[in-house]
């Protein structure tokens, strides 16, 4: 009897529970994307670059950008080249050379190489953003810092936002670039004689609306590196002993947000 | 890997790093951009081409119209015009539009595999060119289109090629009969026996030709004998006293007497005339008689009067006759 009322306390809980989680994972969002705008709009005022802001920007950029440039180019570069043999290779022996270039364009210039540079950046400084804040939210760094007088959002939060966000487009538009240049030598060759064919497939696949839609998904890719990994470390309970889940919630998230960004655009473009 | 906040480590130039960076991407984002912007012909000047389709299914926006497999134009919008044709409307360069002319041709493939493609042909480039905005239509040649119609064509044809080729088929008959022709030809008569239907046909032909020959021949002896006979005539008409001569002096006098002919006859003319003007003589005389007919019928007609006088006057003479002079 008075297992069966238990349990009937328990049934009429679970609905109460489910309700409180599915708002707190709502909630949870709203947080992420009010953090977002808030940077994206802080990011974009010039008050926000004070000298000493404007050193921590530096270095963030330094670290999230500067250092890796060279790695991520070689590896993208390595990638490219590898992509663009498969391909002009499969298509040749297929008879359908003159859409190789096209679909190298497209796949690794629009689709590719920005989830890359994205997935690269989120891995290295992304993890390292999502641990470091969780930390200081932990021992309450932010609390000091406000009690200083200085604004934690503004001095700590968004100069690595704004780091994430210009090392994915950096790296995007390097890798990018590169990629450009190596499928022309893929295609044509070291002949200077094949450029106005490449021009013309270049601008062919560069309309307004796919340049729009990869500017739009690289800015936010670089977002997302660094928003999402901060917001889940705010959020994490101030101990120890959780840091690890703080970043556990916060790349898992991330990954989720680039997978749907990636998978929105080319819903958008293609269906 | 990322430092601690607190206390910063020192790295060198770390503004001008980031600096870098930042510069090193706005300029290949700009110099990216710049470059699309002149792949899609930003910086060109362009003049408008429209074409004029019954159907524009494949064709897209930034497709390319191509000369000579190379891309001279790019379509810029396609839409419905009133009349429920379709409006292909494409921006051609202006350095390529030499190409076009005003009797270029424009067609609209679509293959089995691949896009659309819009083509221009011109096959005299010495036309004055085509004027900007100039609306043409396009020819429209479509694989898949020709299928049901080539199958129907080809099922025709296999349908032709099996009758001909069947057992009682003409072309067979008139084979088996060719083939009893050449037959009869390998025989003893050759040919001739083919035409004919059979050798003793020819048999018969061969007898009648060796029967002409021999009347041929005696043709030939008969024909020499009149050929003596003619040499005979000749001497005695063309030769000295004969026909021909004789008669040649007989036209000589002939000559003669009808000249004294001509004289005769001119002395008559002569007469003749003589004769006319007596007959103009007389034609005078006979009008004169006509007045002096008048003068006489007025004469006469006072006479009566004045004895019409002269028996009223006179009532009492019974003899009312007057003598006349």
């Amino acid at each position: 009897m008075r297992q069966s009322s238990s349990l009937h306390r328990g049934l009429i809980r679970i609905p109460g529970e489910l309700g409180a989680a599915f708002l707190a994972w709502c909630a949870s969002w709203w947080r992420v994307f009010h953090f977002g705008a808030l940077a994206l709009v802080m990011a974009l005022s010039p008050a926000t670059y004070d000298r000493e802001n404007r050193a921590v920007t530096a270095r963030q950029i330094y670290f999230t950008a500067w250092q890796v440039l060279p790695w991520f180019t070689l590896l993208s570069a390595l990638l490219s080249i590898v992509l663009i043999r498969i391909v002009v290779a499969t298509t040749q022996s297929y008879g359908l050379s003159q859409y190789a270039l096209e679909m190298l364009v497209r796949v690794l210039v629009l689709e590719l190489i920005p989830l890359l540079a994205a997935l690269f950046v989120a891995l290295r400084s992304g993890a390292a953003i999502n641990t470091e804040v969780a930390l200081m939210h932990i021992r309450g760094d932010f609390d000091a810092l406000r009690r200083a007088g200085s604004d934690p959002l503004r001095r700590e939060l968004v100069p690595r936002v704004i780091g994430s966000a210009v090392s994915v487009v950096a790296l995007a538009a390097v890798s990018g670039v590169i990629a450009l240049l190596l499928a022309y030598i893929g295609v044509y060759g070291f002949s200077p004689w094949g450029l106005a064919g490449y021009t013309r497939t270049v601008g062919h696949v560069f309309d307004p609306q796919v340049t729009l839609g990869l500017a739009l998904k690289t800015l936010l890719f670089g977002l997302a590196v660094a928003v999402i990994p901060i917001t889940a470390s705010l959020e994490t309970p101030r101990e120890v002993r959780l840091a690890p889940v703080a970043v556990l919630r916060g790349m898992v998230r991330l990954f989720l947000v680039l997978v749907l960004i990636e998978g929105a655009s080319l819903a958008v473009k293609y269906i | 890997m990322q430092p601690e906040s607190h206390p910063p480590p020192l790295i060198p130039h770390v503004e001008f790093k980031a600096a870098v960076v930042l510069v090193l991407a706005l300029a290949l984002i700009g110099g990216f951009l710049a470059y699309v912007m002149y792949a899609r012909g930003v910086f060109e000047s362009t003049q408008r081409l429209v074409l004029v389709a019954d159907d524009s299914e494949g064709v897209k926006v930034g497709m390319d119209l191509t000369f000579s497999g190379f891309p001279i134009g790019r379509v810029q919008r396609i839409e419905l015009a009133e009349d429920g044709k379709a409006r292909i409307l494409i921006d051609v360069p202006s350095k390529d539009a030499r190409w076009l002319r005003t009797s270029t041709v424009f067609t609209m493939e679509r293959g089995l595999v691949g896009d659309t493609r819009i083509r221009a042909f011109t096959g005299v480039l010495d036309d004055p060119p085509l004027p900007d905005a100039a609306m043409r239509p396009v020819l429209r040649g479509d694989a898949s289109a020709e299928i049901p119609h080539l199958v129907a064509t080809m099922r025709a044809l296999l349908e032709n090629l099996e009758r001909m080729s069947g057992t009682d088929s003409s072309l067979n008959t008139s084979l088996a009969n060719a083939q009893t022709v050449t037959e009869r030809m390998k025989g003893r008569y050759g040919a001739l026996a083919g035409v004919l239907g059979g050798e003793d046909n020819a048999r018969k032909v061969i007898t009648a030709l060796d029967r002409s020959n021999a009347l041929l021949a005696s043709v030939g002896e008969v024909s020499a004998k009149l050929d003596r006979i003619i040499v005979k005539a000749d001497e005695r008409v063309f030769g000295t006293a004969g026909v021909m001569d004789e008669t040649q002096k007989t036209i000589v006098q002939l000559d003669s007497v009808l000249r004294d002919a001509r004289d005769s006859l001119k002395k008559a003319d002569a007469v003749l005339a003589e004769a006319q003007a007596v007959g103009a003589n007389a034609r005078a005389a006979t009008t004169d008689l006509a007045a002096l007919r008048a003068e006489v019928e007025a004469s006469l007609r006072k006479v009566a009067h004045l004895v019409d006088e002269i028996n009223r006057k006179w009532p009492f003479a019974r003899d009312t006759e007057l003598k006349l002079p």
